[in-house]
């Protein structure tokens, strides 16, 4: 019964959100705000319809009711609780459930909080959110509905995937989902803006804490999918240049390029027609993600069993989205045409550009070797697939150059740079950069990846630390106070652009630690019987024994490990090999200790009938460095959301 | 004359690394594309594709799987029904690779008759069979089932 009042629910929405695009339209030709009202009420509407939606969802797999088809395959009535919660959005029914869901919430956010000061734009606003719910509910209600009843119900269901049951997977598809979705706020802006005609800067400026919202949580998103393949998958990497991970890579891609071209149309009022076009690939981009993990088209841990009918209207859905947002920009292009012509090579506008530049050729790497594949499926009917060398090889000189360029960005004026005000700038870092690179050199590190690397870190992170230092000191002169102090005050002062430069210094540390992750790890695998050691780096690994565990709904055979570093016990550490109940699908789980801002990372992979145990064991030399530059980068971003108003904003 | 030979040097150095960074993209691509064949194509290749990367899929011969007394590592046969090629790995296999299931690998077709692999990826055949086969118990043609197993 429950169930079908959520089901009940979702139908009244797609009803709505036809309504809501009626009457934002009728709005926009009458001119009459009684249909802006209505539509914005059944926006709020289609919001509450759809929480019920969720709710009844979420209390089917409460009450495991495996009545319902849903249910049934992706829950078992021994799953903790915790799982049991996160399994509404471990299949792909739900997971669009749940991407609705959240769009809703956000575009009703939006037109409650932008109502006053955005008159103009609302009804563009909710015909373009109302639009995108359309498709979305169409999708849901006709091809993978989650309300499906199961007769007769089956006595128990057959268990969320045993890889999915893990802390980081419960929150992993929300952020992302909140970051794709996010980025339509801006999007239905921008498509305002082209069609109301208003392509002043005003539509960037409202939006601004939209789109880092968003992109926050697409990095979050993209960290914790990387986190979790790191311990749950086993294998001591973070990414592989998977199908799926590229398709939430390509939105960040642009959406990082999108986010730093506005500010150059804030200050300068260029790249008109450039950002309305970073902003409609970004979210395109998002919805095609969608599209690849979701149609099942691509090979990969995440797709599902191939449906054709649903990855074709999801293709018409995305093709339409598209056309119409590419439609505007071309009738309005002309329009466009900015007055104002860049200055100088050597300026900050020029960087931007190049930054731009090269966070385009990045997503069109990830975009032709991701679905490469699918076109020479298509074409020549030959399988194939582009292999992690590919990515990494093209992906390391762009992120050197991306990182240099971040440490110029900021130091560059506007307009024309002097040859003064570059050497007065960029002299020092320059110097620490080339000293980084030697000291590495000196202590016997050859790799070109990590010479290269320390001096861009250098560099920037040198350019970035001056310039903290001046401000401060200038403040505490300035204010009598001290340094600290000094700090805090400028801080607060120019809150958005030193909340941005906190943000780079978190991906410096996020490089530093990817590099040193990559190059300098060391892996082994051996077999070994209890009382067996071997010896890794400066660690001594002893099998001490192998016993049988049991959790609540798998058993597995854990071993225990001792890590020695010279004579001393370190930890012990308890990998296991899984299996779970339902489907008896065998897992390995890992056992990491921390150490020096490294991991000690150790599975067992296999144990055979004789006791003989494989064993893998991994360093990762300052891993740590990735998911706190992560966390750095999260913060700065913090800061920039709740920096106070200032008065042009 | 000044602004036109500005936009000019704009122009050309947006080209210019524009097109290194395009050529970096395309040039690495060509070889990093490894293609998927079945055992029947692999012992029908040319010596062209001898020590060529490329990946074979097929399922796993039920009592084929022998692991060495001394190392890490295993040998079994691959088959697709038609033929069936024999496959030596060395490493770990994932969780779900066992016998009697399909599995992909990836390595290379030595010049005797033997694929050397370094990767392999397992999956449950069974939630790969479309649902309708799967209800109605028919046997999957063979080239579906190999669809099912890179999909």
């Amino acid at each position: 019964m429950i169930i079908e009042i959520g089901h009940f629910s979702v139908v009244i929405a797609l009803v709505l959100a036809v309504f809501g695009i009626v009457s934002s339209s009728l709005a926009l030709r009458t001119r009459d705000a009684d249909w802006v009202r209505a539509g914005r009420m059944a926006l709020t509407l289609i919001f509450i319809l759809l929480s019920v939606g969720m709710a009844a969802l979420i209390y089917s797999f409460l009450a495991r009711d495996f009545s319902v088809h849903y249910v049934a395959t992706n829950s078992n009535s021994q799953l903790p609780l915790f799982y049991t919660i996160a399994a509404v959005w471990g299949g792909h029914e739900g997971s669009l459930l749940l991407w609705v869901f959240i769009l809703s919430t956000f575009s009703t956010i939006a037109v409650w909080l932008h109502w006053r000061t955005q008159p103009a734009i609302m009804p563009y606003l909710i015909g373009m959110e109302c639009l995108v719910i359309l498709g979305f509910l169409l999708l849901i209600l006709f091809l993978s509905s989650p309300f499906d009843r199961l007769i007769p119900a089956p006595p128990d269901g057959k268990d969320l995937n045993p890889l999915l049951q893990d802390p980081a997977m419960v929150m992993h598809p929300p952020m992302l989902y909140m970051g794709y979705v996010g980025f339509s706020i801006p999007f239905s802006f921008a498509m305002a803006a082209l069609l109301s005609g208003r392509l002043g800067e005003e539509w960037i400026k409202v939006t601004q804490r939209w789109t880092i919202f968003a992109w926050v949580c697409l990095t979050t998103g993209i960290l914790l999918g990387g986190y979790w393949a790191y311990y749950e998958l086993g294998w001591g990497g973070y990414w592989g240049w998977d199908p799926v991970e590229n398709a939430s890579f390509m939105p960040w891609l642009v959406g990082t390029a999108f986010l730093h071209s506005v500010m150059v149309q804030e200050k300068r009022k260029m790249f008109k027609v450039w950002n309305l076009f970073l902003i409609i690939v970004t979210f395109s981009l998002s919805l095609i993600g969608t599209f690849l993990v979701r149609s099942g088209v691509l090979t990969s841990v995440h797709t599902f069993a191939t449906d054709p009918e649903r990855g074709l209207y999801i293709l018409i859905f995305v093709t339409t989205i598209i056309g119409i947002a590419f439609g505007a920009l071309m009738l309005r292009a002309n329009k466009l045409k900015s007055q104002i012509e860049m200055d100088s090579m050597v300026s900050r506008e020029s960087v931007f550009l190049f930054n731009n530049l090269f966070f385009l050729v990045a997503t069109a790497t990830v975009f032709l070797g991701t679905l490469y594949p699918l076109m020479i499926e298509t074409w020549q009917g030959a399988k194939v697939t582009v292999g992690p060398p590919y990515y990494n090889t093209v992906f390391m000189p762009i992120a050197l150059g991306l990182l240099f360029l971040m440490g110029v960005g900021p130091y560059i004026p506007w307009r024309k740079a002097s040859q003064a005000s570059l050497k007065k700038n960029f002299l020092i870092p320059v110097v620490v950069g080339v000293v980084s690179t030697v000291v590495l050199f000196v202590l016997g590190i050859r790799s070109l990846f990590a010479l290269t690397g320390a001096f861009v870190v250098g560099f920037s992170g040198a350019a970035i630390f001056i310039d903290v230092g001046k401000i401060s000191s200038l403040y505490a002169r300035r204010e009598s106070i001290n340094l600290l102090k000094g700090f805090f005050s400028a801080f607060t002062a120019n809150q958005r652009r030193y909340s941005g430069l906190v943000t780079h210094v978190g991906v410096l540390v996020l490089v530093v630690g990817i590099i040193a992750s990559t190059v300098y790890q060391t892996e082994k695998v051996v077999s070994m019987r209890v009382g067996d050691e071997f010896v890794m780096d400066d660690y001594r690994v002893k099998l001490e024994r192998i016993h049988d565990v049991r959790g609540k709904n798998w058993s597995a055979q854990e071993g225990v490990f001792e890590v020695y570093e010279g004579d001393t016990l370190l930890t012990k550490l308890r990998p296991q090999k899984r299996v779970y109940d339902a489907s008896q699908t065998p897992t390995t789980e890992s056992a990491i200790y921390a150490k020096n801002m490294g991991h000690i990372f150790l599975t067992m992979p296999d144990v055979s009938a004789d006791g003989v145990a494989v064993a893998r064991g991994v360093i990762n030399p300052l891993i740590l460095w990735v998911w706190g530059g992560g966390g750095i980068m999260g913060l700065g971003v913090l800061l920039n959301i709740f920096r106070p108003r200032k008065r042009d904003e | 004359m000044m602004v036109a030979k500005k936009k000019v040097g704009m122009i050309v150095s947006i080209l210019l690394v524009g097109g290194a960074l395009g050529y970096l993209a395309l040039g690495n691509f060509g070889e990093n594309v490894v293609y998927f064949f079945t055992p029947s194509e692999v012992k029908a290749f040319s010596t062209d594709y001898y020590k060529k990367k490329v990946r074979v899929g097929g399922m796993v011969v039920e009592g084929s799987m022998e692991t060495y007394p001394d190392r890490l590592g295993l040998t079994f046969q691959l088959t697709d029904g038609e033929a069936t090629i024999p496959v030596t790995f060395e490493g770990i296999p994932p969780d779900l690779f066992k016998e009697g299931q399909g599995a992909v690998v990836e390595g290379y077709w030595t010049g005797e008759h033997r694929f050397e692999s370094n990767l392999i990826m397992a999956k449950h055949s069974e939630d790969y069979m479309p649902i309708e086969l799967k209800r109605a118990g028919v046997e999957l043609p063979r080239k579906d089932f190999m669809k099912s197993l890179v999909e």
